[in-house]
């Protein structure tokens, strides 16, 4: 019971992880339309920053500066690339996306090399909290910390800021926004930004805690994808719902059958579908 | 406009055929590296550039591209320019098959060397023994390649995982215990490497717990959590790549190394100076070692390929791919000819000369199992000693091929030549 016990709240650590790299997916799908299929290259790009920085400022300085050059880093390749496909079919965004993500993975690789870098943390964050729970170190509470800032922060600014309210109508309907005069081509830009952000932050977290790779973003790109289809496409508390509910089946089906552990999510993303297509809490077009 | 942005439902739809679609198009285009010639050798090279497992991969393709210069410099094969074709297999075995596919019938590629995944090594020799294609797997571990399923046209340069662990039980057991956790990759490599561990240490008594876990496992806290409530003398992390990478660092960083042993069989240099120093520790077989003061040769061919490699050491993924190719020029030049069977005939039991073994052992690939009999090097890990950054492994025991592999008759291998 005590290992079941453990493994639920290593699973909601985890699950939290999901949640940051899904909710920056979610928000790009939802007004966007585009099948973000270089996100996870996204937050390799934030985690290779940060590696380049903390020598000149820092682990801190980094963990702020690293996800607002992948934030400007997004906008420039929204403007450059991603608004051509909009009004194509969604297999362009697809093809670009996914090639696109090719090329930043190869981009790391000829920056920084093909061998796994590891990325300094303060030594505080290293240590286990207590003896007990020696698998919970502060790093890992530091990353759940910063996740509910985050998500918190997200909410907030969709809901309390201009540029967040016009993105939460866009997705309900866009042809009504555009109609009342707001530049949907500039808000669709911001809102790439916003999920390089935190794809960017995803990745600085990602790189203390399991060290950078080219190929990092593929490994973490398919659970997010899952998050969002379980909690459903236009949700974004579904979505913080689905990265908490496939972390923990992860952790639990490890304690019972590890091989078991990634394919676990996909059944449950299976079982979802069938029983509910729209996802848990899937709404039409609705960003809550 | 709204056709533009879409409902829910199609979004969902996209999404989900997205989803779908993007395991089909895991093949990227092919890299190839020409030689000048007129009538070029063609060897085809498949690793897993891409992927958990790319950091090996790369050594070995970076060790090719040094190995096939050097080479070309010096007559290439039979007088003919060489020339190295190489494809990404993406850690992904039937992406790896039909890059074999490709290179065999589209580029009429001469020879084939790979693969460093074990799974995706054993399905291409499906492909290479049907076309009566010769090859080489330098850095594929899993037993049946050399063992149940061997083929007449397929040799492999690193070690069966029985080799591996043979070499290592005796060793963990006398230092540490009969008590172990296993942390295994669950594809073909780890499977055969944890069946051999344990079929030893049950033989010695002993008795252990593991957890069999994907082969891109990045979170292993789970696992650790197990493996700290079984309370074992050693925990043998057998993962590979970033994978095994992530484990010493959560191992380091849950404390567990004040509680356990650390071991295993492989854990590469690749892997060893991407982890902290805390982690840069434990007992480890060694497949090839750039230190290596009693073999002369050694030192030479650290010396000529160092540069290459900005001053870093190379390592064993650098010594199988070298070893493999130059295997491969030894076979043709016996057999006169690149006819497969001539070739494989050829190189059955034919002793590498020291500068292409690398080794003070007698070495060959013997003809019972096309294994190579190489020596394998027991010791342990530590932080960067005064020989350098690389400094990272210590030489307690050499274990020779032969005495680590058995008869090839236990193997199981049959060789069946074509007709």
């Amino acid at each position: 019971m005590e290992l079941v016990l453990f493994n639920l709240a290593n699973g909601l650590i985890v699950g939290a992880f999901y949640v940051l790299m899904a909710l920056g997916l979610s928000l790009i799908i939802n007004l966007s339309n585009v099948v973000n299929f270089a996100h996870g290259n996204f937050l390799a790009i934030g985690g290779y920053l940060a590696f380049t920085l903390t020598p000149y400022i820092g682990f801190w300085g980094a963990l702020l500066v690293s996800p607002l050059l992948t934030a400007v880093f997004g906008y420039f390749i929204e403007q450059v690339l991603i608004r051509h496909v909009y009004a194509r079919n969604h297999i362009y965004s697809l093809l670009l996306t996914f090639g696109l993500g090719f090329i930043l993975q190869d981009v790391c690789r000829f920056i920084w090399g093909p061998s796994p870098l590891p990325l300094g943390i303060p030594d505080i964050l290293s240590l286990p909290i207590t003896e007990e729970l020696f698998f919970i170190t502060w790093y890992r509470v530091f990353m759940v910390a910063v996740v509910i800032v985050a998500v918190s922060g997200l909410f907030a600014f969709l809901r309390f800021t201009r540029v967040g309210m016009r993105i939460r109508a866009g997705t309900l309907d866009l042809d009504t926004v555009s109609a009342l005069g707001v530049n949907v081509a500039a808000l669709r830009s911001y809102n790439f930004a916003v999920g390089s952000f935190l794809a960017g932050l995803a990745g600085v977290l990602a790189a203390g805690q399991i060290g950078l790779n080219p190929n990092m973003g593929d490994d973490l790109i398919m659970p997010s994808f899952i998050a969002i289809i379980v909690g459903g496409v236009g949700s974004l508390t579904g979505t913080l719902l689905g990265g908490l509910l496939i972390g923990v089946a992860a952790a639990l089906t490890t304690v019972f059958y590890p091989a078991g552990a990634e394919a676990v999510i996909y059944v449950i993303m299976a079982i979802v579908l069938l029983i509910r297509p729209r996802g848990l809490l899937g709404e039409e077009g609705m960003l809550t | 406009m709204s056709q533009l942005i879409g409902t829910g439902h199609t979004r969902r739809r996209g999404l989900l055929q997205a989803t779908a679609a993007i395991g089909g198009l895991q093949l990227a285009s092919p890299f190839i590296i020409k030689a000048r010639g007129e009538t070029p050798v063609k060897i085809g090279f498949i690793d897993p550039i891409t992927g958990s497992l790319s950091a090996l991969a790369v050594t070995e393709v970076e060790s090719a591209k040094w190995t096939v210069e050097q080479m070309n410099k010096n007559g290439g094969i039979l007088g003919r320019p060489v020339e190295l074709l190489i494809e990404d297999s993406a850690n992904d075995t039937g992406t790896g098959v039909q890059k074999a596919h490709k290179l065999i019938e589209r580029d009429n590629v001469d020879m084939i060397l790979g693969d460093v995944n074990s799974g995706i090594a054993y399905a291409i020799m499906g492909v290479t023994a049907e076309k009566r294609v010769f090859h080489i797997v330098p850095g594929g571990h899993t037993d049946p390649i050399t063992g149940k399923d061997c083929k007449w046209n397929t040799f492999r340069t690193c070690n069966t995982t029985a080799m591996d662990a043979a070499a290592m039980t005796k060793t963990l057991v006398s230092k540490f215990g009969k008590k172990w956790f296993f942390v295994t990759p669950d594809y073909a490599y780890g499977q055969t490497l944890q069946a051999n561990f344990v079929r030893n240490l049950e033989a010695l008594g002993g008795t252990w717990q593991g957890d069999m876990l994907p082969i891109a496992n990045s979170d292993f806290s789970a696992t650790l959590i197990k493996a700290k409530g079984y309370k074992p003398d050693v925990l043998l992390n057998l993962m590979g790549g970033s994978a095994q990478i992530n484990c010493m660092k959560q191992f380091i960083q849950f404390g567990l190394n004040k509680q356990m042993a650390l071991g295993g069989a492989l854990y590469e240099i690749e892997s060893v100076r991407s982890v902290p120093k805390e982690a840069q520790s434990g007992w480890f077989a060694m497949e090839w070692y750039w230190n290596q003061p009693s073999v002369p040769a050694v030192k030479k061919f650290v010396d000529a390929i160092s540069p290459v490699l900005g001053g870093k050491m190379p390592t064993a993924r650098h010594w199988m791919a070298y070893v493999s190719l130059h295997a491969a020029r030894l076979a043709a030049e016996k057999a006169k000819s690149l006819d497969a069977v001539k070739m494989a005939h050829a190189l059955e039991d034919l002793e590498l000369p020291p500068e292409v073994s690398l080794m003070p052992g007698k070495v060959r690939y013997r003809a019972g199992d096309h294994q190579l009999m190489s020596d394998i090097y027991v010791g342990e890990m530590h932080p960067p000693g005064p020989g350098g950054a690389d400094d990272l492994f210590t030489i307690g025991q050499t274990v020779t091929g032969e005495d680590a592999a058995g008869p090839a008759e236990a193997t199981g291998c049959k060789i069946a030549w074509p007709a």
